[in-house]
């Protein structure tokens, strides 16, 4: 009996997203050996850099949830940067901008999701691919060289405040409530776990399985887009390498949040957390002053850990 | 005669649960033994006790006249008690050699796998169910019928005097199920005894000599099939008798609502026409394979016809219907297509019994719309269909089988169709359940709605439906009212065509 109760207690544990747990940890770590870190300004800072990453985290979470992925982020981060920065459209608005980064990226999406889920091409190679692409146009359009300057409106929008919270991470923050309750409350999410549940079942119960696939890529693409926006205003300037591990960051956040392929357990916020784990990862690294290489290290063995976790796990219910 | 297998007073229990409760079962040399009962009722448990994969709680094994005991699969199978089991347990990466001989593979004498003697054994073993397949095929090349007689070849090979056969033929036609027939009557005549599960009377009839009921875990009884009827054994199944499984019909059938004419399956195949009217279940009979299956599933667009006409409800549809978008089309018209793989095709087994259901609903409604409860919809469902859960919210895959079934038909139920396509409407689902899913069928009919079903047993096409077309060779041969057709009539139709 303590046994069986005991498991029940184990099996409620393991269905809590790890992105929690190493949430909470790194926190305590903070709290003990930094206090004086656990300060809105300074979090804030470290938390509006992930921003960017955050908002991607919401595209991957969606394309994964139907048994899907999507590694395009990168070349589009870069094709939108490589737009606003390269004098392409001189005294062109913000407005403009954004109309052209959003409809590029919801293209991009389109041709992910199309290829996916019409010719059944692997998510992993079509996205990639696409990807590679897009990197290599833009460093073919710059020549290799980093392009000229961002608008400075960009960067003067990613600096603002509320209160004592980056503008940037409330814009985040409020996109992942969205995404909450489209995923809750519409149809569309419906769908949604139904094919990553089962396509074929969702197939006869009457969901148009294609539609909803190519549908969650193009608005992954249109996300990839608002994330490019959020990454260009961060750096202020022209780059050809910006960006470029953000996509398999995104899986990591993804997975840790408790989102695995077909299964949405962690919902919209535990990939939220996962994304907040890695900027408490960066606030203690850089706080005991470790470089760069040691905050890779610390990265793959948390993903990793996170795997092992959603192994023991998937052996237990089965 | 000396009992080759006497099993006397077994039970066992699985947590509180008592699975097989004092049964006992004695097979002879040279006979072919019935063990039936609904699902759950121990068969498959009490088999598993001879072959040595559970141990009893208690009660004893006697081989030949001395006690035995078997720890594991393996020490029955040194014993000479071989087993084919329901699930199938071949890896689809491996030849059907690899596979024939996995875990005591021959080696030569450098320490290589000696595939030379493993292919040729293989070889053997195959030709002597009847088989020209070459054991260098993979497993996943062949077709689940195939795979189906592969297992079987698998168990019978070894040098066994006692065989169980847990459902052998659940995935094998007409045809190959006269082949295993043969084989099996051949291990028979050679002395052998022969456990046979399965759900199909037909088969039990054809080839077995004694049957020995189970239900609830307990002995009902051990009769020679010479004296039983396939009412009988039914009623002795289910303690009650076979027209009390079925609704009664009412009589009158309304206005036609769907029509086929000059349906041709394939470039081959001779034109048909039927008609379902409103108020009426309407069986496709036939031996199994001969085209109901791809008839239903080329109405909804799952497979390619070569040509003909459809109306639905006085609307034309055309021919052939999209295979991406069918389903959908269909049941925008009003028609649901209930397929017969409830595990693969039917639910979401990880998703509730409420998101199961509903699916139907929002799947009519646009993508970006706000996605509405259907609390009360799917409360009426599992309420009118006594669907048995913890719930909306249970897990459909923690329900038993016949439960499940419950909550695939309800999802067509609940989205208000007034034509159902349903392809085997009772698979794996004990004879309770059955007749409850009968009696829903009925109550859809009674309410004007047409039903149009297939299934392998013709027993329950006989007994639910109101008219009964004989398909065969792709092309309807005969039709017939049901009231009055029997099994042998529904045979002879199919076969003098």
């Amino acid at each position: 009996m303590a046994a069986a109760l005991n498991n029940a207690v184990v099996q409620r544990v393991t269905r809590i997203p790890p992105a929690y747990f190493v949430f909470a940890i790194l926190m305590i770590i903070l709290w003990i050996a930094r206090p004086h870190m656990l300060n809105a300004n300074i979090l804030g800072i470290f938390i509006r850099q992930v921003a960017p990453l955050g908002v991607l985290v919401l595209g991957q979470l969606l394309v994964m949830r139907v048994k899907s992925i999507d590694l395009s982020g990168g070349g589009v981060i870069l094709l939108v940067n490589y737009f606003i920065s390269s004098g392409l459209f001189p005294g062109a608005s913000v407005a403009f901008f954004v109309a052209l980064a959003l409809a590029t990226g919801t293209l991009i999406g389109l041709f992910n999701g199309v290829m996916v889920a019409k010719r059944r091409v692997s998510a992993v190679i079509v996205t990639l691919a696409v990807s590679i692409i897009l990197v290599g146009f833009v460093q073919f359009l710059s020549s290799g060289k980093p392009p000229g300057d961002v608008p400075s409106v960009f960067n003067d929008i990613y600096n603002t405040k509320l209160g004592p919270v980056p503008t940037p991470v409330i814009f985040w923050v409020f996109l992942t409530a969205i995404m909450a309750l489209f995923l809750s409350k519409t149809v569309f999410g419906r769908y949604v776990t139904s094919v990553g549940e089962n396509a074929e079942a969702a197939h006869f119960a009457g969901v148009p399985v294609e539609r909803t696939v190519i549908l969650a890529h193009m608005i992954a693409g249109f996300i990839a887009a608002i994330a490019a926006l959020v990454q260009t205003a961060s750096i202020a300037v022209g780059s050809v390498r910006v960006g470029l591990d953000l996509p398999i960051l995104a899986v990591a956040a993804t997975i840790l949040g408790g989102v695995v392929f077909g299964r949405g357990e962690g919902g919209v916020w535990g990939p939220f957390f996962g994304v907040l784990s890695f900027a408490l990862l960066f606030v203690v690294m850089t706080t005991f002053g470790i470089d760069e290489p040691g905050k890779l290290i610390a990265q793959g063995l948390i993903i990793l850990l996170a795997a092992i976790f959603y192994g023991v796990r998937t052996a237990r219910s089965n | 005669m000396v009992n080759l297998i006497e099993m006397s007073n077994i039970s066992k229990s699985f947590g509180g649960n008592l699975a097989v409760d004092r049964v006992s079962l004695e097979l002879l040399p040279g006979s072919v033994h019935a063990l039936m009962g609904e699902n759950g009722a121990g068969k498959s448990t009490l088999m598993k006790i001879l072959a040595g994969v559970h141990q009893p709680d208690r009660g004893s094994i006697r081989k030949d006249g001395l006690e035995i005991a078997f720890a594991s699969p393996g020490e029955a199978l040194e014993s000479g008690i071989s087993t084919v089991f329901q699930e199938l347990s071949l890896l689809a990466n491996l030849t059907i050699a690899e596979n024939m001989f996995l875990g005591r593979e021959p080696v030569t004498r450098f320490g290589t796998v000696d595939y030379r003697r493993m292919n040729a054994e293989t070889r053997n073993a195959l030709g002597e169910l009847g088989l020209t397949l070459d054991p260098e095929t993979l497993v996943s090349e062949l077709s689940i019928a195939e795979r189906q007689f592969v297992e079987i070849a698998h168990g019978i090979k070894a040098d066994a005097s006692i065989f169980i056969l847990d459902e052998p033929t659940a995935a094998l036609n007409a045809a190959d199920v006269e082949v295993l027939n043969r084989h099996i009557r051949r291990l028979r005549d050679e002395g052998k005894a022969v456990v046979y599960i399965s759900h199909r009377m037909d088969e039990i009839f054809a080839i077995c000599d004694a049957v020995t009921v189970l239900k609830d875990g307990k002995l009902i009884g051990t009769r020679p099939l010479s004296e039983m009827t396939p009412a009988s054994l039914i009623a002795m199944m289910v303690g009650r008798e076979l027209q009390d499984l079925f609704p009664p019909r009412e009589k009158a059938a309304g206005d036609e609502i769907l029509s086929v004419e000059n349906f041709r399956i394939d470039t081959a195949s001779k034109a048909f026409s039927l008609h379902v009217s409103k108020g009426e279940i309407v069986a496709l009979a036939g031996l199994e394979g001969q085209g109901q299956q791809k008839f239903l599933r080329a109405l909804v667009g799952q497979f390619q016809p070569f040509g003909g006409t459809v109306t639905i409800k006085g609307k034309g549809l055309s021919l052939p219907v999209g295979q991406e978008g069918g389903i959908r089309q269909l049941q925008a018209a009003g028609v649901g297509f209930v397929p017969e793989d409830r595990k693969e095709e039917g639910l979401f087994l990880g998703l509730p019994v409420e998101h199961n259901i509903a699916i139907g609903l929002h799947a009519r409604a646009r993508e970006l719309s706000v996605a509405k409860g259907h609390r009360n919809t799917v409360a009426d469902v599992m309420a009118s269909m006594n669907v048995k859960a913890d719930g909306p919210s249970a897990i459909v895959g923690s329900l038993s089988g016949g439960n499940q079934q419950k909550v695939l038909l309800g999802r067509y139920l609940a989205a208000d169709m007034d034509i159902l396509l349903i392809e085997e409407p009772t698979r794996g689902v004990d004879i309770g359940a059955k007749s409850e899913i009968y009696g829903l069928l009925r109550d859809f009919a009674n309410k004007g709605g047409a039903v149009l079903v297939l299934s392998r047993e013709t027993i329950e096409l006989i007994g639910l439906c109101d008219r009964i077309y004989v398909i065969h060779d792709n092309t309807v041969v005969s039709e017939m009212p049901a009231a009055s057709a029997t099994e042998h009539d529904i045979l002879d139709a199919a076969l003098s065509a």
